[in-house]
């Protein structure tokens, strides 16, 4: 994982746009959803650090999380992005991916 | 059970729900009986994959967190001496929600198959995290179908069970393990569950200071109170 690069993520949000996407949503402490499938229709990342990204999809959902700090680009051709703390613990998740994730 | 079979023979299952609980629990007692030659059995229900904890700083996230536990896992056992590590595939946090009833079979099909002497596990309510007390209420529940008495013992943190009478237990309930010979063993394997236990700087000073940080005692319950009468409170077998 590295540190949130804003225009970097932008670029990988847009990857997203238009497609179908399985999500996985968590904040750790409190809720996790994983799998659930939408089609996204905007993807969108703002703040300064920590960072929010917001997801609209099917034409009347929103998807927002913020405390976003690192993320990863993987080979699995997803979009991991975490929220740490400054002990390594991680409170919020949030993975986009065009396949489910494993069960 | 222990007469059965000679001292190097004897078989001990634990059965728990994630990587490390084996280690920050009760990680000196296996270490002890692994070193007599006790054939120890682990199962995790999960791989832990939920946890907050991602290293220090972080080096792991959701995704690849499984892999990077089931490997320390691997590596705990190693050094706690366990030979033999199974999963049982449950996601993390979700242990308590799915069918209870095959749960339990599936548990009392491995203590057929391994015919253990002694079985570990959470206490169903003194478990103190969720996937602890539902592994434990199934635990429970297929050693009494697998029509075992005697052998199963509750795993319990630190030393609140020096005063059981607080918990509605009495001394005879309880087992009391001298883990000062294996402390060695219990530190390297904290050191194995590596994103764990990294936000803990105790557990990265030297060995001396980070040793005395763990007492010499692990502590037991008794699962059937009648198995307490004339029986040794210093040893599970």
């Amino acid at each position: 994982m590295m540190n949130i690069d804003r225009t970097s993520v932008e670029a990988e949000l847009r990857k997203f746009v238009g497609a179908d996407i399985y999500v996985h949503s968590e904040a750790t402490s409190f809720v996790f959803v994983r799998n659930f499938k939408v089609r996204a229709t905007d993807a969108r990342i703002a703040g300064e650090g920590p960072y929010r990204v917001a997801l609209r999809f099917d034409g009347h959902g929103w998807l927002r999380m913020e405390a976003l700090t690192h993320y990863e680009a993987d080979e699995a051709g997803r979009l991991l992005l975490a929220g740490y703390d400054d002990r390594g613990r991680m409170h919020v998740a949030l993975h986009l991916g065009k396949e489910p994730f494993p069960e | 059970m222990s007469e059965r079979r000679t001292q190097a023979g004897r078989r001990l299952l634990a059965v728990f729900a994630h990587p490390d609980d084996e280690t920050f629990i009760c990680g000196g007692t296996l270490a002890k009986y692994a070193s007599e030659g006790v054939d120890i059995t682990l199962v995790s229900a999960t791989r832990g994959e939920m946890g907050r904890r991602m290293g220090n700083p972080p080096y792991l996230n959701r995704e690849t967190i499984a892999a990077a536990r089931e490997q320390e896992l691997r590596q705990a056992c190693e050094r706690l001496g366990i030979r033999q590590l199974r999963f049982l595939g449950i996601r993390d946090k979700t242990v308590e929600f799915i069918d209870g009833e095959k749960l339990t079979a599936t548990v009392e099909a491995l203590i057929r198959d391994l015919d253990p002497d002694v079985v570990l596990t959470f206490h169903e309510k003194l478990g103190g995290h969720p996937d602890h007390c539902a592994i434990g209420r199934a635990t429970t529940a297929a050693y009494r179908r697998a029509g075992r008495k005697g052998s199963l013992y509750f795993i319990s943190f630190g030393s609140e069970m020096e005063r059981p009478e607080r918990y509605g237990y009495t001394r005879n309930d309880i087992v009391r393990i001298d883990v000062s010979a294996h402390l060695e063993a219990k530190l390297a394997a904290f050191r194995a569950h590596r994103c764990q236990t990294e936000i803990d700087e105790w557990v990265w000073r030297p060995d001396r200071e980070a040793l005395s940080r763990f007492g010499k005692h692990e502590y037991f319950i008794r699962a059937d109170a009648a198995a307490g009468s004339g029986r040794n409170s210093r040893d599970l077998f």
